[in-house]
């Protein structure tokens, strides 16, 4: 047995909630710090892809993706409200507390991606974990290659983080897609399936030399995949970050284990190749 | 490791010598017919402890991991709030457990303290409990009909992990070996005594008939079905056949001296406080995947069951917690009610291989 004490892995953080705002229907983003600076200060080491716990005392945990990059100031969670303690989340108003814990899991490894191009496809709320690769990826410009960036969403009223996609779509650093279900709003954009726009008249992906991050439904993940592989790319190229119910985030509770890997610890985020072997749904 | 001589008749002055180092002390107790329970010994039951009996359902895991305990005390007062963590680390010893629930243990050690993340609430428990393994070497009353820790190599003597060990050697004798400097420190009490070569020689004869004592059993297959596990060889339609005889009761988790997995409930004490609490969960439950919003990605019985054998006999994790999530104490066969505990399962799988030998038609 190890004689020195272990921290507590289950304590979470006081947190103050600095404001709230609203990205589209059902879903918020939450300013948030921890009301200790060290914690802030150490929280703030995460990398992109990582995911943290949330506390609502009374309701109870949930993992949260960290849209942030650590090349940011504020940290911040967009959450959609799905279950009991994402609606919790949302009755809070600025200047409210609750609690965090992490952050946790791999998260993508971007270093390891310099000099290769990188393409992102999101759909919908897919967008919200790829957002802070993309910040990242984007602060290190000169890391990269190629930086294109493909969004989906059901109607333009269903696209979120409008101040970035509008940064995104005028910079000349990055190319962006984006493309809705339905049209709506006066939209003269693209309108069809996320991967109707690497076919667009103009559009070249190059496969040689690039890494997919892919996120979104489970539809639209299936969809993706196959135009990927169409256009040449192999499983190991294409990454993407699984969701799982979870309660403790460190390997513990048993609930994200799938195949060999609990996606809390070895996960959540795996290159499609590994998904394949874990032989479960995304 | 150093072992000494004791008369029957002052082995449970062990468990007043760790009453008198302040130990609250669990032993086996028998109740009606095969209803055996680990339960606190007190003045007026000590006389009733049970050396000899069938292992008690519940496994003794629970003296370390509760079935439900407190991780946190959260206290609203003024706009702000309050973390306290409660920690509970009582000087316990655990009399009587048997090999298989010592591997239990040891099992859970690996799990919760040996990886980056360690878990502090086990970890205070843990190293404040003295366990007193009883060598299984009754073959009426030990051994039951689903032992099988002959075959998970954990029984019927643990070979280490225990702080002491006692062997009924018959004639009135019991043997004692000490596994740590703590079960050690005991033998300063008068009624141990040296032993002779002749203990040792009794202790190998009588080790050698326990081994006779096991039924013949499907586990004696059980390292070729954790080689098919492992490597992913077994249909579909076997593990949806297991699929099938599940109730979903989660029984089998609940007995399990290995099984880890809980979840975490936030629950209203007060009108400002609130105890956040872990509860022992189950795989075999069907929401145990689900998500809020409710996808959940393993809604299959099979699917579930698939997980938990995987899970218990895959080479990568016994690798990787270097100790395997099944001891052979047999329960899980003993409560299923749908006959898919261990043995079972390791047998279906047998006959799904034997079925798909690839012998060559004889009349081509």
């Amino acid at each position: 047995m190890n004689p020195s004490p272990a921290e507590n892995i289950y304590l979470p953080k006081i947190a103050v909630l600095d404001r709230v705002v609203d990205e589209i229907a059902e879903v918020k983003t939450f300013y948030w710090r921890f009301v200790d600076p060290a914690e802030q200060a150490a929280f703030k080491k995460f990398r992109p892809g990582q995911f943290a716990q949330v506390s609502l005392f009374g309701v109870g945990e949930f993992p949260a993706s960290l849209p942030p990059s650590p090349t940011e100031q504020e940290t911040f969670f967009t959450v959609k409200q799905v279950g009991s303690c994402s609606a919790a989340l949302h009755q809070l108003k600025a200047g409210d507390k609750f609690a965090v814990r992490g952050p946790y899991g791999n998260g993508f490894p971007m270093e390891e991606y310099y000099g290769k191009n990188l393409v992102f496809v999101a759909g919908g709320i897919g967008l919200i974990p790829l957002r802070s690769c993309i910040i990242y990826a984007l602060a290190h410009r000169e890391k990269y290659k190629n930086i294109q960036i493909f969004l989906g969403a059901k109607t333009p009223r269903d696209l979120m983080y409008r101040d970035n996609l509008r940064e995104w779509e005028k910079s000349a650093g990055v190319e962006c897609h984006l493309t809705v279900d339905r049209a709506a709003d006066g939209w003269t954009g693209n309108v069809g399936v996320v991967g109707s726009l690497f076919k667009k008249p103009g559009v070249q992906v190059a496969v040689e030399d690039t890494v997919a991050f892919v996120c979104g439904p489970p539809v639209m993940f299936r969809f993706v995949i196959k135009d990927l592989k169409a256009l040449g790319f192999q499983d190991r190229q294409i990454v993407s970050t699984l969701e799982r119910y979870m309660k403790c985030g460190v390997g513990k509770c048993g609930h994200c284990c799938i195949g060999v890997a609990y996606v809390c610890v070895d996960g959540p985020v795996f290159t499609y190749e590994q998904i394949q072997k874990l032989g479960e749904d995304i | 490791m150093k072992a000494r001589i004791l008369d029957r008749a002052d082995v449970l002055k062990i468990v007043d010598l760790l009453r008198q180092q302040g130990r609250e002390v669990f032993a086996p107790f028998g109740g009606r017919g095969r209803d055996t329970c680990y339960d606190k010994v007190t003045d007026e039951n000590r006389n009733q402890i049970q050396i000899h009996l069938a292992n008690p359902y519940y496994p003794p895991k629970r003296f370390i991991f509760p079935h439900i305990e407190r991780l946190l005390k959260v206290q609203r007062q003024d706009g702000g709030i309050q973390i306290e963590p409660t920690y509970r680390e009582p000087k316990r010893a655990i009399f009587g457990i048997r090999s298989c629930d010592v591997a239990g243990i040891w099992h859970l050690d690996r799990f919760f303290m040996g990886r980056d993340f360690r878990d502090i609430y086990y970890e205070k428990r843990r190293k404040n409990i003295f366990l007193v393994n009883v060598v299984c070497t009754d073959p009426a009353r030990d051994i039951g009909e689903e032992c099988f820790c002959v075959c998970a190599d954990t029984g019927p003597a643990a070979r280490e992990h225990f702080d002491l060990q006692l062997m009924d050697l018959g004639d009135g004798e019991f043997m004692a070996v000490a596994g740590t400097p703590a079960g050690e420190a005991l033998f300063s009490a008068p009624f141990f005594r040296k032993g002779a070569e002749a203990h040792i020689a009794k202790r190998r004869a009588i080790l050698g008939e326990v081994r006779k004592s096991f039924k013949p059993s499907t586990t004696s297959w059980f390292s070729a079905a954790i080689r098919h596990v492992s490597a992913g060889t077994i249909q579909e339609k076997t593990w949806e056949e297991i699929g099938r005889r599940c109730l979903e009761c989660g029984g089998c988790t609940y007995v399990c001296p290995a099984c880890t997995c809980f979840t975490v409930s936030d629950r209203q004490v007060g009108p400002n406080e609130v105890e956040r609490v872990r509860i022992w969960d189950s795989c075999a439950l069907g929401g145990f995947t689900r998500m809020a919003g409710g996808h959940n990605p393993r809604k299959a019985v099979h699917d579930r069951r698939n997980r938990r054998f995987f899970r218990k006999l895959s080479h990568y994790f016994i690798q990787r917690e270097l100790s395997m999530a099944c001891v052979g104490c047999g329960r899980c066969a003993a409560v299923c009610h749908g006959d898919i505990g261990m043995p079972s399962v390791v047998e279906m799988i047998r006959r799904e291989t034997a079925e798909v030998d690839k012998h060559e038609p004889v009349a081509r």
